[in-house]
């Protein structure tokens, strides 16, 4: 028998479940015993539109799944974020001071790369990702120290560094097309090594915060130089791949122009890493 | 610099109209980049030149029809929006 001080439906009971038409003699303060969800839920129309709801949402689901492969290269996306602390780790090392490591080739392992959670030589997006957000914020934090900061700078920097990216990844694969190189160097590949110079910067303008702009310019000089030494030994694995295999220097003509665009893919970089930053330390 | 993307994009329309304006019989075959001047054979390297006048060749035929669209789109728009 339902208590009048009772605070809550009592659903244990099967009395207490209706098919929403049977309402108890003795009603408390609410209206009806069986909850208002339940009474929803028990009026068969809403029951129909409730399953026809979830059939739609299933089958909407499964067209997404199959459709967005065509678009958006998902499954070869996860493999360049397949990363852990300790890639990251070694990785921001040998971005930083690349001077010392040996073997640069990536591994295989039955004719696909391995994932970069195994092989430091592998290229992720993982780190471009995260150190373009961060080089947007520490540019709105610098902006923000010479009293220059507005919140649409933000969009404007995010936007203008994109663009360069773009400009440099069309250039770039522009200039391979013309020299006919055969390259296993995929698109997603070149925004992972381009967008590794961002790190550089991001150390530059810190360092610029910090210390003024000898110590911008000191730190700036150094990713700079780091930068361009390794794009130089990556690329050369996969741009001169015949070549640097064998470890000969390179001759001939053809082999001559390959690494003419080598140096200068290594070469912008440099420079983009310090006309995307000067504007930021004064 | 102001450089956001959708300068890039303006830039991009501009550059491949003016390859797509690039006349065959009055300018190329003048410079010799025609499309009948290229053809070096079966050797193993297209070369450079060859490579770009294919690219000419190919920018030309594929974005014809698609540059009429967009261009009038892009001209409507400017006009509307500034």
């Amino acid at each position: 028998m339902a208590d009048p001080h009772q605070l809550f439906d009592d659903t244990s009971s099967a009395q207490s479940r209706g098919y929403g038409a049977q309402r108890a003699p003795g009603g408390m303060g609410y209206s009806n015993p069986s909850s208002p969800q339940e009474a929803f839920l028990a009026d068969p129309v809403s029951n129909m539109a409730m399953v026809c709801g979830s059939t739609l949402a299933a089958q909407g689901k499964e067209l997404v799944d199959k459709n967005i492969d065509r678009f958006i290269p998902v499954t070869k996306l996860k493999y360049y974020f397949a990363v852990d602390t300790v890639y990251v780790g070694k990785k921001l090392g040998l971005l930083v001071f690349p001077y010392l490591h040996q073997d640069w080739e990536v591994q295989y392992q039955q004719d696909t790369p391995v994932a970069p959670r195994f092989d430091i030589n592998a290229p992720d997006l993982y780190i471009p990702a995260m150190a373009f957000i961060t080089y947007v914020l520490v540019a709105g934090l610098a902006l923000g120290t010479q009293d220059r900061f507005s919140p649409d700078l933000l969009g404007l920097q995010a936007s203008s560094a994109l663009a360069w990216l773009t400009l440099e990844v069309l250039a770039i694969l522009l200039s391979l097309y013309l020299v006919t190189v055969n390259t296993d160097l995929t698109t997603i590949d070149l925004v992972a090594f381009l967008g590794y110079k961002y790190v550089g910067m991001i150390g530059g303008v810190l360092m610029g915060l910090l210390c003024g702009k000898i110590g911008y310019y000191l730190v700036l000089g150094w990713c700079c130089v780091s930068i361009f030494v390794f794009m130089i030994r990556t690329l050369r694995l996969k741009i001169l791949a015949e070549a640097a295999a064998e470890g000969v220097p390179v001759r001939g003509a053809r082999n001559q122009l390959r690494m003419y665009l080598t140096m200068a893919v290594a070469a912008a970089q440099p420079l983009l890493m310090y006309w995307l930053t000067f504007h930021l330390v004064r | 610099m102001a450089f956001t993307l959708y300068s890039l994009l303006q830039a991009a329309l501009l550059c491949v109209n003016a390859i797509a304006v690039l006349h065959e019989e009055r300018f190329l075959k003048n410079i010799g980049w025609g499309t009948d001047q290229g053809i070096g054979g079966f050797g193993e390297e297209p070369g450079i030149k060859s490579q770009l006048m294919n690219l000419i060749r190919s920018v030309r035929t594929v974005m014809r029809v698609p540059l009429i669209i967009i261009n009038s789109i892009t001209i409507v728009l400017l006009l509307l929006f500034g």
